[in-house]
């Protein structure tokens, strides 16, 4: 056979180059960031000089003279504990308002596909009434219906239940189970609780499965928790224990010369950059040998190997970072230490009933039960409902995306309808529902900046009454940035780690 | 072979009507199904040949007339929709695998929840059926990762592996290319060969004429013809019967 014969090839001029060109611009990028960077700074840094602002962080340190509606620290001592009470104050809205938010969500969206009528109509109701109107117009609408609907705070004031409950226009105060000093000790109790009962619950689930029985796994993981809690209740002053772990090694971490944490902390990085190029090279790797390798893969690699000795450099160099590190570890140990002792008795929890006080001329609430100020009321009210009517519709659209072909091949299988929901349906619902539910706890997270609205000292509150005592807008909307950012990524970070570990396999 | 099912019938359906809003799906089907037997379902697409058997198991609900399965009447009784659920396994058009689960949990899923037996049990048994379907192999990878002739045969193991008296086939090789149909079929003819109760809605001229005890015409929500494949093709009665054949037999 006479086979064309192919001219020998030819090596592009490097502009022409696809590889020099892609990793030309991957390096013309990182060298346009960090200019651009460096000269918006310097610019920035200038023009402050210019005008006479400067970039320090005294209103950190410096008495901030303000006073907090609530919180930590109502008269803070430093800008730093006003800001610490801010962002405890945002969390306590964040968390709590993401809990009920997703509860009542999954409830509504739920309530919509249910072939009830009257719980659909009021479902679809709610969404649409709720999900229509600013977000900022329902958070003062719950604060001032709280001080129009509830009645005036009286010296004998008690509220709509005694002892439990007390409305008015000064908040809502419930009765509340406070953590005492031996709340911790009894914490290690309901931890190795949780523990067990997870366990337990795995392996009554294996033993269903393989054995093809009922063994109400959910049953005995509460019992077993309960037991664990409540032998605990009596017996927490054993969990000292853990309090002498804590002191010796709180002992050992002081003992230990920074250098030796220096050398551990680079070998860490060095390793962990090494292991990550080990595995990225592992999956590229199949039975057939080792895949070609992209310059892509190429400049991972690299990025990777540079930042492991990039910090294994900084670490080695900079003493300082290391020992901050140790002394935190150290102090948060001691801390430790300190909630723990075999000598401390007493109930761990103890019942705190709402009370009125009159200090002055006026009643308030005292500070016996847990109390919901107004503001409080308003922006927690507020952001949870508009969140909650949104996860509604992501729950409902969530378990619509299955096809229906699921349900009836479950069914045809003569799957229970219980059965088909927790083994068919929610599983691969929650793939759908994962991604937007992360965004509205983004979105609820940060829509609690509206808290200014109803003078609730969360971070954006109380940054800005720091601003108008110090002057210093730059500094505070640093801090602001910083903390959402910080907030918002660790939210992310959590909902991508499920989600990924939720995706499905094909192909 | 008997003419209508009618000594020993599995299924019995007596005058079953269906309403889909104000359109009628089902209009009075009369007609029985004997143990053993292999029933073909044909007709134009809209003549409710679907309909009428995806209400043998209740994933439709028929409002007028009755249907006994195995002697059980299906009723609004949920214990016995259970109960004939758990004897009448069924193949859909789309497979309808559960793509969160490995093809072995697929077979192994209702086995241990419904006829609760041991996970051991259980994928021995599904193990024994991908074997007989030809793809043990493909035990341990998703629905998502197999070619649709594959899906389908793992969704036959699937209801095998509740060891039915009855299988049901919804077009189960509509949705699959030309080379797979006839892997399907192939473990759909051997299905037959073991005696097992099967009642199929499909447009496989072959299969039919091949394996079928009887074929049965469906038009306009009615039974327009039935009889055994020598005489349906050959010598059909009904012209509506004509017409059908001359139409999916002329190409």
């Amino acid at each position: 056979m006479n086979r064309p014969s192919l001219a020998p090839p030819t090596r592009p001029p490097f502009w022409r180059n696809a590889t020099f060109l892609k990793w030309a611009a991957q390096i013309g990028v990182l060298f346009g960031v960090v200019a651009l960077g460096y000269v918006l700074i310097g610019e920035a840094a200038a023009n402050m000089r210019a005008q006479g602002l400067s970039l320090d962080w005294d209103l950190l340190t410096d008495p901030p003279g303000i006073q907090l509606g609530e919180g930590i620290f109502v008269k803070p001592d430093t800008g730093m504990e006003a800001f610490y009470t801010g962002a405890v104050n945002m969390l306590r809205v964040a968390m709590s308002g993401i809990l009920a938010a997703t509860v009542i969500g999954a409830v509504v969206g739920i309530a919509r596909l249910s072939s009830n009528w009257l719980a659909s109509r009021l479902a679809t109701a709610f969404v649409e009434t709720v999900r229509n109107i600013p977000v900022l117009v329902q958070v003062v609408f719950w604060f001032f219906l709280s001080s129009i609907l509830f009645p005036v705070l009286q010296e004998g004031s008690s509220g709509p239940i005694p002892g439990l409950l007390l409305v008015s226009r000064k908040g809502i105060s419930f009765a509340w189970p406070f953590p005492q000093e031996t709340f911790w000790q009894w914490g290690v109790f309901l931890v190795v609780g949780l523990l067990t009962a997870r366990w337990a619950y795995r392996t009554r689930m294996r033993r269903a499965e393989e054995m093809g029985e009922e063994t109400r796994p959910l049953t005995w993981a509460l019992l077993i928790f309960l037991a664990w809690a409540i032998v605990g209740w009596f017996a927490h002053p054993l969990a000292g224990a853990v309090g002498w772990l804590f002191g010796l090694l709180a002992a050992q971490v002081g003992a230990i010369p920074v250098l030796v944490y220096q050398v551990m902390l680079a070998l860490a990085a060095l390793y962990l950059a090494w292991r990550w190029i080990h595995r990225f090279l592992e999956s590229r790797r199949s039975p057939a040998g080792l895949a070609k390798l992209t310059d892509d893969d190429y400049f991972r690699m690299i990025l990777a190997g540079v930042l492991g000795t990039g910090g294994a450099a900084v670490l080695l160099l900079w003493p300082g970072i290391t020992e901050l590190g140790a002394n935190v570890f150290q102090a948060l140990l001691e801390f430790c230490d300190q909630k723990f002792d075999f000598l401390r008795t007493g109930a761990p929890l103890a019942i705190g009933q709402p009370s009125v006080e009159v200090p002055g001329r006026f009643a308030q609430i005292a500070d016996t039960g847990m109390t919901m100020t107004p503001s409080f009321f308003g922006i927690w009210m507020g952001v949870t409902l508009y969140t909650s009517s949104f996860i509604a519709e992501i729950v409902r659209g969530g378990v619509l995306s299955v096809p229906k072909g699921q349900t009836e091949a479950g069914y045809a299988l003569g799957l229970r309808r219980g059965q088909l929901l927790r083994m068919v349906i929610l599983p691969q619902a929650f793939r759908v529902i994962l991604p937007p539910l992360g965004n509205q706890y983004l979105n609820l997270s940060k829509n609690t900046s509206l808290g200014i609205a109803v003078a609730f000292p969360e971070m954006v509150q109380v940054g800005q009454t720091m601003f108008n005592q110090t002057g210093d807008t730059i500094q505070v909307i640093l801090l602001w940035m910083g903390f959402y950012l910080t907030i918002s990524l660790l939210i992310s970070l959590l909902i991508n780690y499920y989600n990924r570990r939720a995706q499905l396999v094909e192909r | 072979m008997m003419e209508n099912g009618a000594d020993n019938p599995i299924i019995v359906c007596e005058n079953v009507k269906k309403w889909f809003g104000d359109f009628q799906a089902l209009r009075g089907v009369t007609t029985s199904v004997a143990e053993g037997e292999v029933v073909v379902v044909i007709g134009p697409s809209g003549s409710g040949k679907s309909t009428f058997i995806r209400c043998i198991n209740r994933l439709e609900q028929h409002q007028e007339g009755r249907i006994v399965v195995g002697g059980t009447e299906l009723t609004s009784d949920v214990r016995n929709i259970e109960r004939i659920r758990s004897e009448v396994g069924m193949v859909f058009q789309q497979f309808n695998l559960f793509p969160h689960l490995t093809v072995l949990h697929n077979i192994t899923l209702a086995q241990v929840w419904v006829r609760k037996r041991t996970r051991s049990e259980a994928e021995e048994r599904a193990l024994e059926l991908l074997e007989r379907v030809g793809i043990p192999e493909q035990a341990h990878k998703y629905p998502g990762q197999l070619s649709g002739g594959q899906q389908q045969r793992v969704a036959i193991a699937r209801s095998l592996a509740m060891d039915p008296k009855i299988m049901l086939f919804d077009e189960p090789t509509s949705a699959l290319d030309p080379e797979m149909i006839v892997e399907v079929l192939e473990v759909m003819r051997e299905l037959a060969k073991t005696g097992m109760t099967i009642v199929a809605v499909t447009h496989e001229m072959g299969f039919a004429r091949e394996v079928a005890n009887r074929i049965v015409l469906f038009d306009e929500g009615q039974i327009i013809e039935e009889g055994p494949p020598s005489e349906f093709f050959t010598n059909p009665r009904h012209p509506r019967t004509k017409l059908f054949l001359q139409q999916i037999l002329s190409h």
